[in-house]
């Protein structure tokens, strides 16, 4: 790679503030103009990047950025291979596409709502509720752990299943309440075994108010049950989640 | 940066101590210009591929029968028997911590919104004296992660998932 590259990190409309927090390799970060859009770029030379560091340094220059203008997000670790390649293979031929998806989410945030079981009671949950579960532990526990090996994995499905239908059914309820109040919803991979959901949604920065107030609403119902994370306002990241079709001009 | 919850959740905003919390948003969501993806980075992979191991599989199938089987012989027991999964380790913390404090959701969330970012240090201290331990021991393990991983090539990655 040479000095020359460009990491970037999202693309707006003109009229962002100048970004003061430093970028990635604590680059300085700077607007690039062209074709109607603004990218945010930095100069970057290192062939890796180490990756907690500047992954807060993305962040932070696309967290500046959002409370100034709505900025699409580009996927962290993108890097160009200069500034003519930014106007050239990024701006220009995605124009219309990315000016499109800007003017609609101009105005909105993104909220993650993560919610995640208290597992000893979610487990106990399932043993009360299933039969076929609670006589195979019960049986199980007479075996030889060794002896008991497809049984023992045959329980654990039984288990998964009914963590399974909890999930879904919880994912329902949280999104009855708020999909309402938000533009747009997405469910997300949850990330370990004892989470209940992981929900992105496309929230009116004059909506908020009332989008906080169902998050609180959901918190009294579930709350017993699940433990919330509640995250936001965040650029649109997972409404930004769109492949650009740059199939020219790879480096050589 | 206060937090707010239920009986056992917590609300908070994120500045960018709260970054654990979105970690798998940042890595995984955005624009994606495929080609031009280049830049290898340390311990990324491990992070995300953690995020997806969890599904369906034989390994989860026994931790949950090990779950189940464990109910009554250790009730209180806060461990989680999830020892490869970096957010599972916390839960004790985080419960019965945070109780009456939802008032204070509103302001946590959407206030502060123009705050400078130069006292991130102090944030990060405050939420970890606090004891959100979710996310603090999250970052924390993810950074030890970082330095054990191996390196590998984002653009592998991205092929990887999209296909």
């Amino acid at each position: 790679m040479t000095q020359s590259a460009v990491y970037v990190y999202g693309v707006a409309l003109p009229g962002c503030k100048p970004i003061s927090t430093r970028g990635v390799e604590a680059s300085r970060v700077r607007a690039l103009e062209h074709a109607g859009l603004t990218a945010l770029v930095s100069d970057i030379g290192a062939e890796q990047l180490a990756a907690a560091r500047e992954v807060r340094a993305h962040w932070r220059v696309l967290d500046e950025a959002s409370e100034s203008c709505t900025i699409l997000p580009v996927r962290f670790g993108t890097v160009m291979e200069s500034e003519e390649a930014v106007r050239v293979t990024l701006l220009e031929p995605n124009g219309e596409r990315l000016k499109a998806l800007l003017r609609e989410l101009d105005g909105r945030v993104q909220l993650v709502l993560k919610g995640d079981y208290d597992e000893p009671q979610l487990m106990r949950d399932v043993v009360r509720q299933s039969a076929a579960v609670a006589e195979l532990r019960d049986r199980l526990r007479a075996v030889p752990a060794e002896a008991g090996y497809y049984d023992r994995i045959r329980l654990g499905e039984l288990v998964a299943d009914h963590v399974a239908h909890r999930r879904a059914e919880d994912t329902r309820i949280a999104l009855e309440t708020l999909e309402p109040l938000s533009v747009a919803a997405r469910e997300e991979q949850i990330g370990q075994s004892d989470a209940a959901f992981n929900l992105a949604f496309l929230v009116d920065r004059d909506g908020l108010e009332r989008f906080n107030q169902g998050v609180r609403k959901l918190a009294g119902e579930l709350g017993e049950r699940i433990a919330l994370r509640y995250v936001g306002p965040l650029p649109p990241y997972s409404f930004a989640d769109v492949e650009l079709d740059t199939e020219a001009a790879a480096w050589a | 940066m206060a937090v707010a919850a239920t009986p056992r959740g917590y609300i908070e905003r994120p500045r960018p101590s709260g970054l654990a919390d979105v970690i798998d948003v940042i890595l995984d969501k955005g624009l994606v210009i495929d080609a031009y993806v280049r830049v290898s980075l340390i311990g990324i992979e491990i992070l995300t591929i953690d995020a997806r191991i969890v599904i369906a599989s034989v390994d989860t199938y026994l931790r949950f029968a090990e779950a189940v089987n464990r109910l009554d012989i250790a009730h209180d027991d806060t461990t989680h028997g999830l020892p490869e999964l970096m957010e599972s380790i916390t839960e004790s913390g985080s419960s019965g911590k945070t109780k009456g404090v939802l008032e204070g959701a509103k302001e946590s969330l959407f206030g502060g919104d123009d705050d400078n970012d130069d006292d991130d240090d102090k944030q990060q201290s405050q939420s970890r004296s606090r004891s959100r331990s979710r996310a603090s021991s999250r970052s924390g393990s993810s950074s030890s992660r970082s330095r054990s991983g191996s390196s590998s090539s984002r653009s592998s990655r991205s092929r990887k998932k999209s296909s």
